[in-house]
Order: structure tokens, then C-alpha cells, then sequence
């Protein structure tokens, strides 16, 4: 029986609990996801998909421990590192135009 | 291992149904984003949603070429392509709708939702993949023994049909090749 099993109030595991606070997290996205359309400026929006990014990211390491998956770690960390090329090549994209990679 | 697997069916929960609203907004302000920049920003938005959908659904795979493909390599090609082209800028944030083609997306929308209602539920005892136990079950029992990998998935993508993704493998590498040479050319033309 791991931690994820232990039971919190109410009969409801920790376990369940993360899933609602993973739940939580998604719903901060939507509310980030807000600045990414709106703008204005295409500097907002790049640190609006960082951002979206690094929630992703914590999303998916709480998934992987509420339900018990420890392999989603190494998903979380490719994502980690392709959040970092969007933001750099996005980046590059709008200071010099043409200079992508 | 010789028992059946028994199905679980599920519900939709706190985290898949707050994924969907976010995928589906993203997929909204892609299509409607008047500025193309922008569109290609949100779209990176959309796929890891996407992906952290899939990883959900235990497609731990399909997440990663997810989010390789779509928020990696699509971003990159698309930012090129813009870098090669011209972008006009836009006063407008958002496209005015084009009913004709809005339209044909309903259309399509209706025909994919009508074949959903035949799709059987997830674990569902009924599905297709469980019309021939005998194999199901030889590849569940025997993979871990014949292969060593403990994901049956992997070992058929890697083990079983091996040369198959090879093969794919050849194709993926044999494109980025090209691009980057037919990159190279325009730069120091």
C-alpha cells in the first residue's frame, strides 16, 4: 500500500486528491490561455505558452504520482526540455526575423 | 497468466472533463486567430494539452511523438516557413468566420459523431480487440517472456514489427535530412 492509497478524510484517498489538484492546475491553464490569444504583444503570448508549458509539466509529475506511474516523469522531462525550443525558437523568431534555430 | 482481464469502464473525471474545455478552447483560437503567429503559438498550446490528455489515457507513446512532432517540430517548421514568407500584420485579433467553410467542418463534425456512437466504450468487453482472446491473451502472457520488454505496446512496435519501424524510422530521418538541405540552399543562396 502506497501513500497514493492512504486515506484521507471522508474516505477519499491522496490519490484523489491529486487528481483534483491536477484538475486545479488545468484550470489555471485555461485562465493563462486567456493572455495567449488576447496578446497584445507577441512577447505576451510567447511567455503565455512558457507558462503553459511549465504547468504542463506539473500537471503531468502529479498525474504520475497520483496514479502511481512513475514513467510519466520522463515525459514531463521531454517536455520540459521542448517547452524550452518553442520558447527559444519563438523567441529568436520575433527579434531577428529568419533566425529560427 | 491465463484469467481474462477484466474491463474497467470509465467515467469522465475532474481532469479529463477540465482538459477537454482547454483543448477545445485552444483549437477555437487557433482556427479563429487572425494574426498567423499567433495561431502557430496557440497551436503549440493546444498539442500539450493534447498530450497531457493522452498521458491520462496511459498512451505514454503516443504523448511523446505527441508532444515531439506537434509542439516541437511542427512549431519549428511553421516559424520557418513564416521566416521565409511574409507576415502582414493584423489590426483584427480574430478571423471573421467563413460560414461556407464552417459549414463543411460541421458537416465533417456530424459524420465523425455519428460513427462515435458504434466506437465501444473504453474496456469494453465487446470491442473488437477482444474478438480473438486466443491472440490477445498469447500476446499479454508471452510478450515479457519472448522479448524481455515489460510494455506490451513498445514490444510490438519495437520487437514484434521491428523492422516495420525501421522502416518508418528511415522515412522520418531521410525528410529532416532533406528539409535541412533544401533550408541550407535558401539561406546561402
Amino acid at each position: 500500500m502506497s501513500v497514493v492509497d492512504a486515506s484521507l478524510a471522508g474516505g477519499y484517498a491522496v490519490g484523489d486528491f491529486l487528481l483534483v489538484v491536477a484538475a486545479g492546475f488545468v484550470v489555471l491553464a485555461i485562465g493563462m490561455l486567456y493572455r495567449a490569444v488576447k496578446g497584445p504583444t507577441m512577447q505576451d503570448r510567447v511567455l503565455a505558452v512558457n507558462v503553459l508549458g511549465t504547468n504542463t509539466v506539473v500537471i503531468l509529475a502529479i498525474l504520475g504520482a497520483a496514479l502511481s506511474e512513475p514513467t510519466f516523469l520522463d515525459i514531463a522531462l521531454v517536455y520540459a526540455l521542448l517547452n524550452f525550443l518553442m520558447a527559444i525558437a519563438i523567441s529568436k523568431f520575433t527579434v531577428e526575423r529568419g533566425g529560427v534555430l | 497468466m491465463t484469467g481474462t482481464i477484466t474491463p474497467v469502464v470509465a467515467e469522465v473525471t475532474a481532469i479529463e472533463a477540465s482538459l477537454f474545455v482547454f483543448v477545445v478552447l485552444t483549437a477555437l483560437a487557433t482556427a479563429f486567430a487572425r494574426d498567423v503567429l499567433a495561431a502557430v503559438i496557440v497551436f503549440g498550446a493546444y498539442s500539450l494539452g493534447m498530450a497531457a490528455l493522452y498521458t491520462f489515457y496511459r498512451a505514454p507513446d503516443v504523448a511523446m511523438t505527441e508532444a515531439a512532432i506537434s509542439a516541437g517540430v511542427t512549431t519549428v517548421l511553421l516559424l520557418l516557413t513564416l521566416a521565409k514568407t511574409t507576415r502582414i500584420d493584423h489590426e483584427a485579433a480574430f478571423e471573421a468566420v467563413n460560414y461556407p467553410a464552417a459549414g463543411a467542418a460541421g458537416l465533417l463534425f456530424v459524420g465523425l459523431a455519428i460513427t462515435m456512437v458504434d466506437v465501444p466504450a473504453v474496456g469494453s468487453p465487446d470491442a473488437p480487440v477482444w474478438s480473438n482472446p486466443d491472440v490477445t491473451q498469447w500476446y499479454l502472457a508471452e510478450t515479457y517472456a519472448v522479448t524481455g520488454v515489460e510494455n506490451t505496446v513498445m514490444a510490438v512496435l519495437a520487437a514484434f514489427r521491428g523492422f516495420d519501424t525501421f522502416g518508418e524510422a528511415v522515412v522520418v530521418f531521410a525528410a529532416g535530412i532533406a528539409a535541412l538541405i533544401v533550408l541550407r540552399r535558401e539561406v546561402f543562396a
